[in-house]
């Protein structure tokens, strides 16, 4: 049941990114630069790794886009193109040569990645002979007419126009990441290869479709400036992505709660709700209910935007996640017991295995480790999503925990460390039905990370370990001869799971 | 035409997923019940598809066993007609949704009809006739025990119930022995019979509250909606009060029937003219299976003794128990590995043995804890924080209104009223017990709504939310909202409603809050700002 589920929200996800099935569009088109010379097909095989059963992956897929040529033998695709690939290829839309390609640098959270021809450099160098990069465009506004490119069966190049009509900050793919799109509006015809397709204006690359919401027309595009800001990060090829704030904000639109905060109507702000540990906000100073005035001069209204010089009203967030790169300054005016304050700070970015659960898991897979037919995890995002539709009491209680870090970071934990599943071995007789329960020690020892769990069970008292759950049944005891004969039959029994841990 | 109804009652079943009270309900009323039990039947899904079942062959001696209703003798079986009223949690100062059921009773005493507390929980008129009597007289409850699914009426006026004989209470029916089933389900007016054995007898969750379990016996005799509260009998006496069943999409021919240990005890406990509840060991206990725990654990004699999973704080045993403890007998009966324990020759879970005793009571228990074998004796009391998680009936749904803020106590019915699904709120309801909030908090209250009104209106996106603290003061139950409110906050002028895990508080201004509240009670039709009432017991 686990498994289908996680299927089904995979596919979900899958059609989310598909270009439509929308019919051609008459609509005049404007005279548009047209180059089939900056375009490849991008064919991805994507697998991932079952979170539950984390030793192995799931079906594999397939996914193909159109891929942009950059400067050097690049081609720029959505990141979603190559998370969790196992096999990638670029293909000549025409000719439909093909070389096979890897990742250069990817960047899970905008979105983007960046991939090289994976062939010895004769060959790449003959795929890329006839191509041409394309420039990236930053300067768009509401208004402009775009072009995005499909390629047809055979190569042919299919324009359509699509109108922005907003400009704004919006979701990516994984949770939490918002960033700067455009919103347009316009028929998407329903192609093949449409994962990623460029956008262009003016024989300039202005940005890759996000997403499209056929129902309403909406195509979601992820913008230049974005594209810019990767490409200058990766360029090194070290990426270190968007640098992030960590925390979050409550309008103050209120009267009732201006008049409390003690805000003057002519003030703009937004209330400060909760600030998370370890992060910019946090290390530069800002606390629970300031109220953030300015943020590198740029006035904050009570909507929570500011005036973006080049694309107008927008959210605040832009000027962290899209300005700035990390370790650039920032400077942000709070008032704080009814007096302005001014802090300052060096923008870092929290990794994402930083945070007590993994919010995310591509290109690897989740951290295990199996022990007399326990099977330990260590909680991640994608684990609980899994069971968005099928909750129970012990996945809300860790779903919880995940949105409530705090509680379990204070007592030092490093990650969520709990009971997955139990596998029926001989030695983890009786438990076969437990799940989900967070662990607290084993043989004595804290687990504040999977990897205190490999060494706690290195010491096993008169032959006996002991876990230690948070709830019940709160005491669990193995055999530490047995399971260690079952570890042995794990690998080769009908299980085959051929490394009985991965911690990374 | 027997097809015909055939497929009548399963559409009728079909309304009604799960293990229901089988009290015969009009259509409103049958939703209500399905939300309340679906949770108690999640293993029983995957049986759906169960061939239907071929017919019982006709007994020799069928003529032998022949009911004559003309002779009056089953007109001790009473049909119970009810108007219910539905509490409304969404708008808790109206009165209510008025429906009606009916179901079944039967005569134990001199104007004394048992049936199910579920037939007739919520009740505004009990009218009860017998089946050669087609006039109705009203009755009126005399005990209702919602935790045992059991309840007493008598007649307004007993005279015209003089003459009847009542029926005597039995034992309990060995495995595989026939028994009768008598009431006034579905499908005619008359008093009907059904026929079957007994199935199996087991501790099984009762799905009027969806939170106690008893012993219960299962029967394939056909229960139906109407069989509630009905006689099951045996050699003529009763041997159990019919209860509940499945819908036929989930398990043909499992009925359902409340057998007389618990029937005594409930007669036992109302002697005294009211009705004190089970009371409850308050343990959770895992079983010993693994030969690592016996080792660990330091068991001596393999098969006896369950560990102590989790301890309820203020329970009956909290001062004696802890987690990890072995227990290895109670009332002197040994507990075996699986939590089990031999009462009258059955093994049954070892709850059966505190099931049958009564506040007040003391239990001997012997455990092992460190290796080491203990012995002790606890006083038997109630577990009351448990009720909230179930459904609860006959309360007047409590709440506070002020200016426009609409504040309730944390319980099952709150919930699904409401389908909140916030989840905070979902997060400290289901963790309620294991969690042990009610510890620090007896009485969640959860802000549910905010009425719009031009004060108001900003909050609009800040509800639901579990209520931490109002003007500084902690929220440990509903009375101290009305406490709070009346305080100041940390700025004079201010009120301040702080909800657990939400960023913001919600800031109302004394002065347009104050003037708001009667407007907000005149345009949303609001007789009382609160009914604070008594916490669940």
């Amino acid at each position: 049941m686990k498994t289908i589920f996680f299927i089904l929200s995979l596919t979900a996800v899958a059609l989310q990114a598909q270009a439509p099935k929308a019919p051609a569009t008459k609509a005049p088109q404007r005279p548009a630069v047209i180059r089939t010379d900056a375009l490849v097909k991008v064919n991805a095989t994507i697998q991932q790794y079952n979170p539950y059963l984390p030793w192995q992956k799931q079906s594999p897929g397939g996914r193909r886009g159109l891929g942009v040529v950059m400067p050097g033998q690049r081609v720029l695709v959505t990141a979603q193109m190559a998370a969790d690939a196992t096999y990638l290829e670029l293909e000549m839309p025409d000719t439909e040569a093909k070389i096979p390609a890897k990742v250069v640098g990817i960047d899970y959270e905008a979105n983007l990645a960046l991939l090289a021809g994976a062939a010895d450099e004769k060959r790449v160098t003959a795929f890329f002979a006839g191509l041409k990069p394309l420039e990236v465009e930053t300067n768009v506004a509401k208004g402009d007419n775009l072009n995005i490119w499909q390629s047809d069966r055979v190569g042919d190049l299919i324009v359509t126009p699509l109108r922005v009509s907003k400009i704004m900050t919006s979701a990516y793919v994984v949770e939490g990441s918002n960033y700067l799109v455009y919103e347009c509006q316009g028929i998407l015809r329903s192609e093949g290869n449409s994962f990623t397709l460029p956008l262009v204006k003016g024989g300039k690359l202005v940005g890759l479709l996000l997403r499209y919401d056929q129902k309403n027309q909406v195509t979601t595009v992820l913008p230049g400036m974005i594209i810019e800001h990767f490409l200058k990060d990766v360029a090194d090829g070290n990426v270190e992505g968007f640098p992030s704030l960590g925390a979050q904000f409550q309008s103050t639109m209120d009267d009732q709660f201006r008049d409390y905060l003690g805000l003057k109507p002519e003030q703009g702000g937004m209330y400060v709700s909760a600030v998370v540990k370890g992060n910019t906000a946090d290390k530069m100073g800002m606390k629970e209910g300031d109220i953030v005035l300015s943020m590198n001069g740029f006035e904050i209204d009570s909507r929570g935007d500011y005036l973006d010089p080049q694309y107008g009203r927008l959210n605040m967030s832009h000027i962290v996640r899209g300005r700035a790169y990390v370790g650039d300054s920032l400077e942000v005016k709070v008032l704080r017991d009814g007096k302005e304050e001014t802090l300052k700070g060096k923008l870092i970015r929290k990794l994402p295995q930083d945070n007590l659960v993994w919010p995310y898991l591509f290109d690897r897979g989740p951290n295990y480790l199996v022990h007399g037919g326990l099977v330990f995890q260590e909680l991640s995002k994608p684990y609980l999503e899994g069971f968005r539709e099928n909750q129970n009491a012990d996945v809300s209680r860790l779903s919880y925990l995940a949105e409530h870090p705090e509680a379990m970071e204070e007592q030092g934990r490093k990650k969520l460390v709990f009971l997955s599943m139990v596998l029926p071995t001989p030695s983890a007789q009786g438990y076969t039905n437990l799940g989900g329960n967070v662990i607290n020690k084993i043989n004595g020892k804290p687990i504040l990370q999977l990897a205190d769990a490999v060494e706690a069970f290195k010491s096993p008292k008169d032959g006996v370990h002991t876990i230690e759950l948070n709830d019940f049944p709160r005491f669990l005891y193995l055999d530490a001869a047995q399971s260690d004969k079952d570890n042995a039959a794990m690998r080769a029994g009908a299980f085959r799971i051929g490394k009985l841990s991965r911690i990374e | 035409m027997i097809s015909l109804i055939f497929r009548f009652l399963l559409d009728f079943f079909e309304l009604c997923p799960s293990l229901l009270p089988i009290m015969n309900l009009s259509r409103s009323l049958l939703f209500s019940g399905a939300l309340v039990a679906t949770s108690l039947t999640l293993n029983l899904h995957s049986q759906e598809a169960a061939p239907a079942p071929a017919p019982r062959p006709p007994r020799l001696n069928g003529t032998a066993d022949a009911i004559d209703l003309a002779s009056g003798a089953w007109d001790n079986v009473i049909n119970i007609e009810v108007s219910v009223l539905f509490p409304d949690y969404r708008e808790p100062w109206n009165a209510g949704q008025p429906s009606g059921g009916s179901g079944t009773g039967f005569l134990i005493a001199p104007n004394r009809f048992m049936t199910n507390a579920h037939v007739v929980s919520n009740a505004t008129r009990v009218m009860i006739r017998t089946t050669n009597d087609p006039e109705p007289h009203p009755a009126k409850i005399v005990f209702i025990a919602h935790d045992c699914d059991l309840a007493i009426i008598e007649a307004v006026n007993p005279e015209h119930f003089a003459k009847l004989k009542p029926l005597a209470i039995g034992g309990v029916p060995k495995l595989n022995t026939e028994v009768n089933v008598l009431g006034y389900p579905i499908g005619g007016d008359r008093i009907s019979v059904t026929r079957g054995v007994v199935s199996r007898i087991d501790f099984r969750p009762y799905s009027h509250t969806s939170v106690d379990s008893h012993l219960a016996i299962q029967v394939d005799a056909a229960i139906n909606p109407g069989n509630s509260g009905g006689p099951v009998l045996q050699d003529g006496k009763v041997v159990g009060v019919a209860f509940q069943g499945y819908s036929g999409r989930v398990a043909q021919n499992v009925g359902y029937m409340i057998p007389t240990p618990v029937i005594k005890r409930f007669l036992k406990d109302v002697e005294d003219g009211s009705y004190d509840y089970y009371v409850d060991l308050s343990v959770d206990d895992f079983p010993i299976e693994n030969p690592a725990q016996v080792k660990a654990l330091k068991l001596e004699e393999p098969g006896v003794g369950v560990m102590i999973g989790d301890v309820s704080i203020s329970g009956s045993v909290s001062d004696v128990l802890k987690p990890g403890d072995v227990l290895l007998s109670l009332g002197g009966n040994p507990v075996y590995n699986n939590g089990l324990i031999r009462v009258d020759g059955d093994l049954v879970d070892m709850n059966e043995v505190v099931e049958r005793k009564f506040a007040g009571d003391k239990v001997a228990l012997e455990f092992i804890r460190d290796g080491k074998k203990q012995k002790a004796e606890v006083t038997l009391k109630r577990f009351a924080p448990y009720v909230k998680l179930g459904a609860t009936y006959d309360e007047r749904p409590r709440y506070l209104m002020y200016a426009g803020l609409l504040f309730q106590p944390l319980d099952r019915n709150l919930m699904d009223a409401h389908r909140i699904t916030d989840r905070t709120v979902v997060h400290v309801f289901d963790n309620y017990l294991n969690s042990k909030f009610y510890v620090d908090i007896p009485e969640p209250v959860v802000l549910t709504t905010i009425l719009p009104d031009e004060a108001t209106t900003y909050l609009q996106s800040t509800f639901p939310g579990l209520v931490e603290e109002i003007n500084g003061v902690k929220i440990k139950r509903l009375a101290d909202v009305a406490e709070a409110l009346k305080k100041d906050g940390d700025k004079p002028g201010f009120i301040v409603v702080k909800l657990l895990d939400k960023g913001r508080p919600i800031i109302l201004k004394r002065s347009l809050a104050d003037e708001a509240h009667p407007r907000i009670m005149q345009n949303y039709n609001i007789q009382e700002a609160a009914f604070i009432g008594q916490e669940l017991k």
